[in-house]
């Protein structure tokens, strides 16, 4: 049976104003991504590959060209639709953990489910620390913990929703070789076990070749190629 | 539990949400002490005038009282009472005199108590209740006039009353007009049978009343309508005289102090809700990448803004209310009377401060905050910038939409925002230079001043702004130090100790030596006499002053009485030439009244004097210092006029209390000299301005302290950065010294020009408040350029180092930690 397609993107182009006049960041950007599948985007540092990221998850809107994600059409949707679509099919691991620094490590992964009203918020949120294996560490505030444990709080938040999607941007930038392993494992094993499509930059060569399929980005176009 | 209420009991946590609700209740409980307070003097002062004019409210008529009006009165729960004055002629044994007798209902007084004594020239004892029908109490005077004591018969009209007291003072009678014929007091009741009220007489009726403020101002809107021409309305306390003019003047120096309040906890809103949208703009974007919407986040601030409204009102108001009780009983051992209980109405004023202050300073950032990027997330270290422009616009006008709301006028908060923006533009123009010039005088970062300077010049704009704050702090605070003791000062200089006290007038020629020489053993303080004819002013620049008024309507005081007239060589003391030249052979003419009467040098006067018309043009204008109890004078004329006419005497005298039972004996073998004793007004005022001055200097404390905490909530809104740099410089090695001296650099640099620039506005500020708003003489205050720089270094400092304290004593580890 065929996959279902995750993600379509078509002739996407992205420009910015900035005081120096505006910047093309994103130059005429195709591409598919199937559902399950782990592919990597690699490239070098400015040529644009938070930006795509960040357009793919809906967190700003393209200057032109079309965006699908399943059956909607993120390109014409407002703000609010696209919080919505967000909350329904992406979750977001970013470099730097982006933990809420006043809110609890159970707090944090409690919010994407409390955010949809859901009431078992807590219980989820324990069951995912536990798969992190963090559940000695629930009520930890996050400059308590260590980066990599801060990832894996990242992680589990991210999982809180059952996002179809898992967007990850350099989520082991941060870290040294053994955390970065571990976090590693951690988002391709939940990819396998729940099927999510996992879209993840890195500049690591060696993760890279760890997901199914390598796009190179370079100076605002993408180009398939396996490592 | 909804997720809003979660969120932010979770924030709570983080002390964001305290911070802002701290500054909801500072802006809150300062106005609604500050109202509470000024509520509470004035009815303490209004009860308090209210012994003076006998009632809370009189109405006066040359008719007598209308039924309807006591109808009125009754309806609307008033007491009432009735007083009936008029001149009439007393017989006893044989001997008649001329008697201003009053006749009182059972009620009168309404308020305060008639002072009576059972020997003759007695100081007198606090009596409640009137005469009995049948009986008359007189005044010293007339009995000694009459020849007559206690027990003795006294004739007025048909009827024959008994003598029961000697009456010193009558609660409703305090006046200083110079026409007085001896008193006494009868009952309402004997009145009608006496037959000495015909159609024609000269009779003034009152009616007095009393209750309920709201009651009494129900009647007042009923009855002003109805008033006609001879009859008046009168409150405790009126424009124009002494204690009404103290009162009015402490309330402007409150209402001065309360709009700076309002400032002042603008700005702490203003702050708070700076540094809350500034650590939740990360947050805001990482719920948005989580899914939330734009209107569910809408919803989650609004609620939480409205939440921490009703609790930052309702502490705000419970605070302001426990201040105001404590600056209440604080004063109230210091005051002769226990101060009424404030109304409770005067509590919107706080809540409203509150209400615009969150709509004005915290909801436009909100909302910024709501529509920030979640692509921010992906860009950890772009600056997230808000258009702050509009803020700060929108902040400018709330400022002075509050002010205008709370002084209900323009001219204070015009004055103070206009002295805001030339502060600010002061501020970032010396600030610009300053900091430039000591980066570049220094390089290196060897010791703590080159760090110090050079962390001032690198935050310029922060630091700038902060500059700001604490300069608009410290110069309110001047501003209102400067006030408080130029209107102190003023009210003392005022009112010595040993102004004069009473008036001695009808004085002849040939008594004043006799008077001297029998005075003289008693050490009391004299001035000199002053001759008095009295006249008055029939035509003026050829025009009659009948046909320029016919029916007396508007007619100005110069015009509308018979006058006293003296003349003098010197110009004499409490008066000031303002024009023209005093010993002329001419008019010397008072300058309010010749304003009042469009009077000018050079204009001509006709006079009526004793039945001669003289013509003389205004020669000079005088200032008079009302104030200065001395006799005064509208118009002054050459000795070459008025020598020829028989002229009384008159003069003011200081008596103490110890020897004025001596006094009243001796004067009384001048028994048709009359004695005028304003020492109850003169009191009373000396109390009133006591007590008034103390309640300035703890609402200016208060306001202080409302300062200084809105100093370090502005401190601890740069404290994070400031954290961030103390410990990097102490991780890289610096001593704990070296950092506390960078940071006493940046601070005391800061407080310095905070100090100096506040100095300089402040200045500015009391120019205009003084000129337009207090109505007095502008000066210069040489203290305030000390003490501007003085507490700007020393509080700003002390404050600055307390709250980086953390920055030397915790491990840099932990900083860092928290701040990554
Ligand atoms: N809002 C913006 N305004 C101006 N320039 C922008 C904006 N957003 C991104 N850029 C620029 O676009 C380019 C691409 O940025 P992007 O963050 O996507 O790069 P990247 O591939 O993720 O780099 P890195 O590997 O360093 O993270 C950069 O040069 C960046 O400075
Ligand atoms: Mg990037």
């Amino acid at each position: 049976m065929a996959r279902k397609t995750a993600i379509k993107v078509a002739n996407l182009t992205h420009t910015v104003t900035s005081n120096t006049g505006d910047l093309t960041i994103l130059k005429g950007i195709n591409m598919e991504i199937l559902e399950s599948e782990s592919v990597a985007i690699v490239g070098s540092s400015g040529s644009g590959k938070s930006t795509l990221l960040g357009l793919l998850a809906g967190l700003d809107v393209n200057t032109s060209g079309d965006i699908h994600l399943y059956d909607e059409h993120f390109s014409s949707q407002t703000e609010e639709t696209r919080a919505l679509i967000r909350g329904q099919y992406v979750g977001f691991v970013f470099q730097s953990f982006h933990l809420l620094p006043s809110l609890q490590a159970i707090e944090n992964v409690m919010l994407p489910a409390e955010l949809k009203g859901d009431k078992q918020a807590r219980q989820k949120a324990e069951v995912l620390l536990e798969k992190v294996g963090l559940s000695h560490r629930l009520t930890h505030y996050p400059n308590q913990l260590s980066g990599g444990e801060q990832q894996r709080v990242a992680i589990a938040r991210a999982f809180a929703s059952n996002p179809k999607i898992l967007f990850a941007d350099e989520p082991t930038g941060n870290l040294d070789e053994e955390n970065g392993k571990l976090i590693v494992e951690l988002l391709f094993d939940l990819n396998r076990s729940q099927g999510t499509t996992l879209v993840m930059v890195t500049h690591d060569n060696g993760l890279a070749k760890m997901c199914d399929r390598q796009l190179v980005m370079s100076s605002g176009q993408l180009t398939e190629q396996s490592l | 539990m909804s997720f809003t209420f979660r969120l932010m009991l979770r924030d709570i946590r983080s002390g964001d949400l305290l911070t802002l609700l701290l500054a909801l209740v500072i802006s809150v409980g300062t106005v609604t002490s500050i109202g509470l307070f000024i509520d509470r003097l004035q009815l303490s002062f209004e009860q308090e005038s209210a012994n003076l004019l006998a009632a809370d409210r009189l109405v006066r008529s040359d008719d007598a009282i209308d039924t309807s009006w006591i109808e009125q009165a009754s309806k609307q729960d008033l007491q009432f009472a009735e007083r009936t004055s008029f001149t009439t002629m007393m017989f006893a044994n044989n001997a008649l005199q001329l008697s201003q007798l009053s006749a009182v209902t059972d009620d009168y007084p309404l308020k305060g108590a008639y002072l009576v004594d059972e020997a003759l020239f007695g100081t007198g004892q606090a009596f409640t209740g009137t005469p009995e029908p049948g009986t008359v109490w007189v005044s010293s005077r007339l009995a000694s006039l009459l020849n007559i004591t206690l027990g003795d018969a006294v004739e007025v009209g048909d009827v024959t009353l008994t003598v029961s007291k000697f009456l010193v003072r009558d609660p409703g009678s305090t006046t200083s007009s110079f026409a007085i014929s001896p008193r006494a007091v009868m009952n309402m009741a004997d009145l009608a049978a006496t037959n000495v009220i015909i159609p024609g007489s000269r009779v003034r009726y009152s009616l007095l009343l009393a209750g309920d403020r709201e009651n009494l101002t129900q009647y007042e809107e009923w009855l002003l309508p109805q008033l006609q021409e001879g009859q008046r309305w009168r409150t405790p306390t009126q424009k124009g005289d002494r204690i009404g003019d103290t009162i009015g003047r402490a309330e402007s120096f409150l209402l001065l102090a309360g709009t700076l309040a309002v400032v002042m906890s603008g700005v702490a809103m203003a702050l708070a809700s700076a540094r809350f949208v500034k650590r939740h703009l990360m947050q805001v974007a990482i719920l948005k990448t989580l899914g939330a919407t734009p209107a569910l986040l809408g919803k989650v601030f609004l609620q939480q803004l409205v939440a921490l409204f009703i609790v930052g009102a309702l502490v705000g108001l419970g605070t302001g209310w426990l201040i105001q009780e404590a600056i209440a009983s604080l004063l109230s051992s210091l005051m002769s009377t226990a101060l009424p209980a404030p109304s409770v109405s005067s509590l919107w004023l706080g809540t409203a401060t509150g209400l615009i202050s969150m709509l004005v300073f915290c909801l436009p950032l909100m909302s910024h905050l709501i529509k920030i990027s979640p692509l921010s997330v992906l860009q950890p270290n772009a600056k997230i910038e808000f258009n702050g422009v509009v803020i700060y616009i929108i902040g400018f006008i709330g400022m002075y939409a509050l002010m205008c709301l709370y002084t209900k006028g323009f001219l204070l908060p015009s004055i103070m925002t206009i002295a805001i923006a030339g502060i600010a533009l002061l501020v970032a123009s010396i600030g610009w230079i300053a900091f430039k010039l000591g980066r570049s005088l220094t390089s290196g970062a060897t010791s703590g001043w080159q760090i110090g300077l050079a962390s001032l010049y690198r935050r310029l704009v922060p630091n700038l702004f902060q500059l700001l704050v604490f300069t608009l702090i410290i110069m309110l605070t001047l501003i209102l130090v400067g006030v408080k003791s130029s209107l102190i000062a003023d009210w003392q200089q005022q009112l010595p100790e040993d102004a004069p006290n009473h008036y001695l007038f009808n004085v002849q020629a040939n008594q004043i030596e006799s008077i001297n020489e029998k005075t003289q053993a008693l050490g009391v303080e004299q001035s000199d006499w002053f001759p008095m004819v009295r006249g008055r002013v029939v035509v003026a620049n050829d025009v009659t002053i009948e046909s320029m008024y016919p029916d007396g309507r508007g007619e100005p005081e110069l015009y509308d009485r018979e006058l006293n007239l003296t003349w003098s060589d010197s110009i004499g003391e409490g008066n000031e030439l303002v024009e023209g030249d005093f010993s002329a052979e001419g008019l010397s003419v008072e300058q309010r009244a010749a304003t009042e009467a469009g009077l000018e040098m050079g204009d001509v006067l006709t006079l009526n004097i004793g039945g001669n018309r003289v013509t003389l043009p205004i020669t000079s204008i005088r200032k008079v210092d009302w104030g200065s109890m001395q006799p005064n004078f509208y118009l002054i004329l050459p000795k070459s006029v008025l020598e020829d006419y028989p002229a009384n005497f008159v003069s003011s005298w200081y008596v103490s209390d110890s020897n004025a039972q001596n006094f009243y004996q001796t004067m009384a073998n001048f028994p048709t000299v009359s004695i005028l004793n304003v020492g109850d007004v003169l009191e009373q005022v000396q109390t009133i301005i006591g007590q008034l001055s103390k309640a300035i200097q703890l609402v200016l404390l208060c306001i202080l302290s409302a300062g200084a905490l809105v100093l370090l909530a502005s401190v601890r809104s740069t404290l994070e950065e400031r954290l961030e740099e103390g410990a990097l410089l102490r991780v890289l090695g610096a001593r704990g010294a070296l950092v506390r001296q960078a940071l006493l650099v940046e601070f005391g640099a800061l407080g310095f020009f905070a100090g100096l620039i506040a100095a300089v506005g402040a200045e500015a500020c009391l120019y205009g408040l003084q000129v337009f708003v207090f109505k007095a003489e502008a000066n210069f205050h040489p203290l305030l350029w000390l003490l501007g720089p003085g507490i700007g270094v020393m509080v700003i400092t002390t404050i600055g180092l307390v709250a980086s304290r953390t920055v030397l004593k915790v491990p840099p580890m932990l900083l860092l930690r928290d701040l990554s």
